[in-house]
């Protein structure tokens, strides 16, 4: 495993006013072969969503241009599809896509590494 | 000014000062403390610090000015500044976070070992910041000018509001460092979402109604400031050249290829603008920063969401008010505002008087106050920790780097004071529909041009190099300004053409992205890749830390 540099080093020393006693049963490690593994994954699922998200966003100017009915009719009161599709509806599409990709990402990690993990050690089971 | 105004703008200055005072880090403060508030802060305190780091005067006044002028073609900024943080949440936010340095130069000098990767980092990071701390600048010196209405110390009104801002906000940041401009930001965040809410709720107690108030401000072509400041003229539809431009259809401000030259400079901008960026080295985990950045998406929505209600509700309100109401005639032709900027500062003041007005003011100097802050870090980070420790003095005690730091802050500051003062707003209100929102979407097509091609293939390519990350770096960088020369020469966004070259990040970034992997494909990537990849994308970090806090929450619990 490569040495961690002292720099990178979670800054436990000053993070409380108390001492922490078990400080030396904390260390954790990758395999690199396990991170490659997750790295493919994680690019998997970036690539997907952005794919999903350029589809969606991008879909507005491209309507705009060369749809009358998405600029010219009225849905609610004066507002046009273009409309309530850029003043509204798009920010909830971002929330939902971020909150999904959010949770799958978090989701393989955690399948994909620390599976030997320090929580047993930790809870010493 | 009215005795509430001063009395609010006195109680925000009074708050940020104690904020930053008691926020500083005790005792001998480190690098580490000053510039990412000891990699401490919380995933909601953060999402909301990224949120007043990010909501400058471009997007609390300028959104709303952009609707206002422009109609469905203004909310492409908002709808472009909300979408930013989607890449930045699916590529950036917590590999960047786990390499775990102090600012954007610092991870790129660091993932390629190379100092020259550094050196350039922190030019373009300059010109970032530079870029953004102008308009934000000029947006201070518009509302004091609203606001006060005159200066003092034979400065003018505007010129007053620039430099107030200027040397207020380098102070708060000089005392309080990232700790105290993280607790200023996370709080001035809050004020700006409840000052939208609250002019909204008095908006629609009115008896607005947001569809009827699109149909009506529809119902009749779109109207503009005459170059001649005395007289309003119609707008030519830029989709359908044969018609003149309505406030619910696009086509006022950009035609087909301008639709997505803008929105593709919002949404890629976000990802490299340094202030922002800086601001997730200062969480505790990669994880945390994912689901900051989804609150981040929540709070943008809402706000994106509340300010193009506004623009849309002061283009129907200030219309009707302006002939009865003499305070409004003076900022209007023919009920139409002279600067847009005015829209959401008129409102308040139609629905709350001079006291409405003043909350208004003041939320929109909190903008500017989190943002300014936020970008006079990144800049502090870049030459205190990447020049002056690296370079000017390497055997720099903590002390001495913090004091570097906190001189670039003033520097930073007098310059985008001095630039924002060399600027006539109201000159250019008359080619531009919102000042403010033109002059932050340019810091955008740096950012999303120079830097963010580079750090996603940094993140995501094994093959990239030193020399390719320079090569993209320099050439996202020389095509932007030279676009930005090219088109401002050409008269403006007149035609697609204009505004592909005012916001050239669809020509840019493809560039820098070319050229990043040519370059890189005839040159050796930097060696010891596996353990910049175990690092970025490896989780044990995260656990130990995530260990750490659950130990010693419990043994603090026993204690």
């Amino acid at each position: 495993m490569p040495a961690r540099r002292p720099d990178e080093e979670p800054d436990f020393e000053n993070a409380l006013s108390f001492p922490v006693e078990g400080l030396a049963d904390l260390q954790e490690y990758d395999a690199p072969a396990e991170v490659d593994a997750a790295f493919v994954t994680q690019r998997r699922i970036a690539v997907g969503y952005c794919l999903v998200f350029l589809l969606v966003t991008f879909a507005i100017p491209v309507l705009t241009v060369s749809s009358a009915w998405w600029i010219d009719s009225r849905v609610v009161g004066g507002m046009s599809p273009s409309f309530l599709m850029a003043a509204v509806v798009l920010y909830a599409f971002f929330v939902g896509l971020g909150v999904a990709a959010a949770t799958l990402a978090d989701g393989s990690e955690d399948r994909m590494l620390g599976r030997a993990g320090g929580d047993e050690r930790e809870d010493g089971a | 000014m009215s005795a509430q105004t001063f009395a609010l703008l006195l109680v925000l200055g009074a708050i940020g000062t104690l904020i930053s005072v008691t926020a500083r880090a005790r005792g001998r403060a480190t690098t580490l403390d000053f510039y990412l508030a000891g990699r401490r802060v919380g995933t909601f305190t953060n999402a909301c610090a990224i949120c007043g780091d990010y909501f400058s005067a471009a997007s609390f006044l300028g959104v709303a000015a952009a609707v206002y002028a422009s109609g469905l073609d203004g909310v492409w900024y908002a709808a472009g500044f909300a979408a930013g943080f989607v890449p930045v949440l699916l590529f950036v936010a917590a590999p960047l976070r786990r390499f775990g340095r102090i600012s954007l130069p610092d991870f790129l000098g660091e993932r390629f070992a190379s100092e020259q990767v550094r050196v350039v980092a922190v030019v373009v990071v300059q010109l970032v910041v530079l870029a953004y701390l102008v308009p934000q600048a000029v947006g201070s010196g518009i509302t004091w000018e609203l606001l006060v209405g005159r200066g003092f110390g034979g400065l003018s009104a505007y010129a007053t509001g620039v430099v107030v801002s200027a040397s207020l906000i380098a102070a708060l940041v000089v005392i309080g460092g990232m700790r105290g401009t993280t607790w200023n930001q996370a709080l001035q965040f809050v004020l700006l979402l409840i000052v939208l809410v609250w002019l909204a709720t008095l908006v629609f107690s009115t008896g607005f109604s947001y569809p009827s108030a699109v149909e009506e401000a529809s119902s009749t072509p779109l109207l503009v400031p005459a170059p001649d400041d005395i007289s309003l003229t119609t707008v030519p539809d830029r989709l359908q050249p044969d018609r003149e431009a309505i406030f619910g259809t696009p086509g006022a401000r950009y035609g087909g290829l301008g639709q997505f030259a803008l929105l593709a400079t919002l949404v890629l901008g976000t990802a490299g603008l340094p202030h922002i960026m800086n601001r997730y080295f200062t969480s505790p985990t990669g994880r945390s920063t994912r689901f900051t950045t989804v609150w981040v998406l929540v709070l943008a929505g809402a706000f994106y969401a509340l300010a193009v209600l506004l623009g849309t509700a002061a283009r129907v309100t200030i219309a009707e008010h302006a002939a009865s109401t003499p305070w409004l005639e003076a900022l209007t032709i023919d009920g139409v505002l002279r600067v847009p900027e005015h829209a959401l500062l008129a409102l308040g003041r139609i629905h709350a008087g001079v006291p409405g007005l003043g909350l208004v003011a003041t939320a929109a100097f909190a903008a500017m106050i989190s943002t300014i802050g936020g970008l006079l870090l990144a800049a502090a980070a870049s030459w205190g920790h990447d020049v002056y420790e690296r370079y000017l003095n390497p055997k720099a005690t903590q002390q001495q780097a913090i004091r570097a730091g906190q001189l670039a802050v003033g520097v930073a500051s007098a310059l985008a004071a001095v630039i924002a003062l060399s600027l006539e707003p109201a000159r250019l209100s008359s080619n531009f529909p919102s000042v403010v929102a033109l002059l932050v979407t340019w810091a955008f097509a740096l950012a999303g041009s120079a830097l963010t091609p580079v750090l996603l293939l940094s993140i995501w390519w094994r093959g990239i190099s030193a020399k390719g990350a320079i090569a993209g770096m320099s050439v996202g960088t020389v095509t932007v300004l030279a676009a930005l020369a090219i088109g401002l020469s050409r008269g403006g966004d007149t035609d697609d053409l204009g505004s592909l070259l005012l916001a050239p990040t669809l020509l840019a970034a493809p560039l820098a992205t070319l050229t990043t992997v040519l370059v890189s494909r005839i040159d050796d990537p930097p060696a010891g890749l596996t353990g910049v990849w175990l690092r970025m994308h490896g989780t044990a970090a995260d656990r130990q830390v995530e260990r750490f806090a659950r130990l010693a929450a419990r043994q603090g619990r026993g204690r």
